[in-house]
């Protein structure tokens, strides 16, 4: 072979070894999963050997186990014992922990209006999501629902003096089902920070907290596609920056069919039933309490409201979709999300309406 | 540059599209599934070899099926049946879960498109 050719064949290998050993071979985030709070609970962390990886796992596990423990609506737990002590017009001593979590739900709820109403607990019983599998239905009567909502229970009606609790209207009963894994993704995130970790994710049943970044690059978080549990379901990305929490809620999570309708588990505190309209919000927050709030609050509030609700909560990103597939958006959140396929309606910019863009 | 010179480096320049898919592509296929009972135990099964697999939970058993590089659910003692639902997966990173019966289905592997999936 000529000179000439050997320096080519040697340059064409040498771009390939480069291409090859360029390429992002990076190594895999730090991964764990357990199931918890009704949930699977994924942890990953980000350049953490794995001792203390497996440390940070462990601490995380015995929050959420706790937090379950202390906050479950249904199975014996403060809160139940709480809803125990309200009915009889009793107050209840708790712990400082759960005081704390009862504290932080009535601001956030006070803040959304009382549409995300974690004091309706005994309605969300009535419909029978108050099980860890689906109900059958039938959907309670009008009379009933009726009944309850007479009663007005919202959480201006607890009261909290010092570790006491307790409420006079006797219809209060606590359900902390659309706050708690919120809150205990906030309590797992500061648990691994005091741990020295600045780089992880704890995501609870798809709702998560990313902190730090996965090396040199942002940590990337996939957005399914409402109502479509098949793989190819990604409906968007987004590349989360520094610490933020991305929450959604969605009508497919849990529900049932009766005589060919299907209920959700999303009520709607004002008129006690299933929220109409739309069939998820997702919302990026400081933190998992308020986005966890915010998205039950903007998902009742639906596609009339929920700016008003945003702003009350200081939400400022947020992507809803609606029941003809239709999603609306606002500008900060349209300049973060990349839609991985084609949006399936049109896509609504909060501010520029009405302008449509696909 | 002689006639072989210009092959060698067509050839190079046939083989650049098939590596840059190959090495610097976002999404490929998983290599194996990673399966996480109610106990904590993970089992991990490389997509390659095709079975089926049942994992004891607290309902009874989920049955999962590993065929031609992809996994699935086949069966789980639940109501909701979500996890069966789900189908197939093969994409690195997707996970399906029946969540009553606490058994997990996750697709792992390199070049995970996204670090965790919000729904």
């Amino acid at each position: 072979m000529s000179r000439g050719r050997v320096s080519l064949l040697l340059l064409a290998v040498t771009l390939a070894a480069l291409l090859i050993a360029c390429a992002p071979t990076e190594k895999e985030a730090y991964k764990r999963q357990f199931f918890s709070l009704g949930t699977l609970i994924e942890i990953s962390l980000w350049d953490v050997d794995d001792e203390r990886a497996a440390k940070a796992v462990r601490r995380v596990e015995e929050i959420v186990n706790d937090a379950h423990q202390r906050w479950h609506a249904w199975e014996p737990s403060e809160i139940t014992a709480l809803n125990t002590a309200i009915a009889e017009g009793q107050s209840l001593t708790l712990s400082p922990a759960t005081i704390a979590a009862l504290r932080r739900a009535r601001e956030l709820a006070a803040a959304s209006g009382q549409l995300f109403n974690p004091a309706i607990g005994r309605l969300i019983a009535l419909w029978g999501f108050h099980s860890d599998e689906p109900p059958h239905g039938p959907p309670p009567t009008q009379a009933a629902i009726d009944a309850l909502l007479a009663q007005a229970p919202d959480m201006d009606a607890l009261w909290i003096e010092g570790l006491h609790a307790g409420s006079n209207n006797p219809a209060v009963q606590l359900d902390l089902g659309a706050f708690a894994k919120g809150y205990t993704v906030d309590l797992a995130i500061a648990a691994l920070r005091e741990l020295g970790i600045e780089n992880a994710i704890v995501n609870a049943g798809g709702d998560l907290r990313a902190i730090g970044s996965h090396g040199k690059r942002p940590w990337s978080i996939g957005i399914r596609q409402p109502a479509d549990h098949s793989e190819g379901g990604i409906l968007a990305s987004i590349e989360t920056h520094g610490d933020e929490a991305v929450f959604t809620s969605g009508d497919y999570e849990r529900f049932f069919y009766f005589e060919g309708r299907r209920y959700h588990h999303i009520l709607d505190p004002r008129d006690g039933f299933p929220a109409r309209q739309v069939i998820s919000v997702t919302a990026i927050g400081a933190d998992g309490a308020t986005a966890d709030a915010a998205v039950t609050g903007l998902f009742v509030a639906g596609p009339d409201h929920w700016q008003e609700v945003a702003q009350r909560m200081g939400i400022t990103q947020v992507m809803m979709i609606d029941t003809d597939m239709r999603i609306y958006m606002t500008a900060e959140m349209a300049r973060r999300v990349h839609f991985e396929i084609a949006p399936p309606a049109g896509v609504f910019i909060a501010g520029e309406s009405p302008r449509e863009t696909r | 540059m002689k006639r072989g010179d210009y092959f060698i480096v067509l050839g190079a320049l046939i083989a650049l599209p098939w590596l840059y898919l190959t090495y610097w592509s976002g999404s490929a296929p998983g290599t194996q599934a990673l399966i996480v009972d109610g106990s904590g135990h993970e089992l991990t099964l490389a997509l390659t070899m095709d079975r089926q697999v049942e994992i004891a939970g607290p309902l009874g058993a989920s049955v999962i099926e590993i065929h031609d590089g992809k996994a699935r659910f086949v069966s789980s003692p639940c109501t909701g049946k979500l996890c069966i639902h789900a189908g197939w997966l093969s994409a690195s990173g997707t996970v399906a879960a029946c969540l009553p019966n606490r058994v997990s289905l996750t697709i792992t592997g390199h070049h995970a498109r996204w670090d965790s999936i919000n729904f």
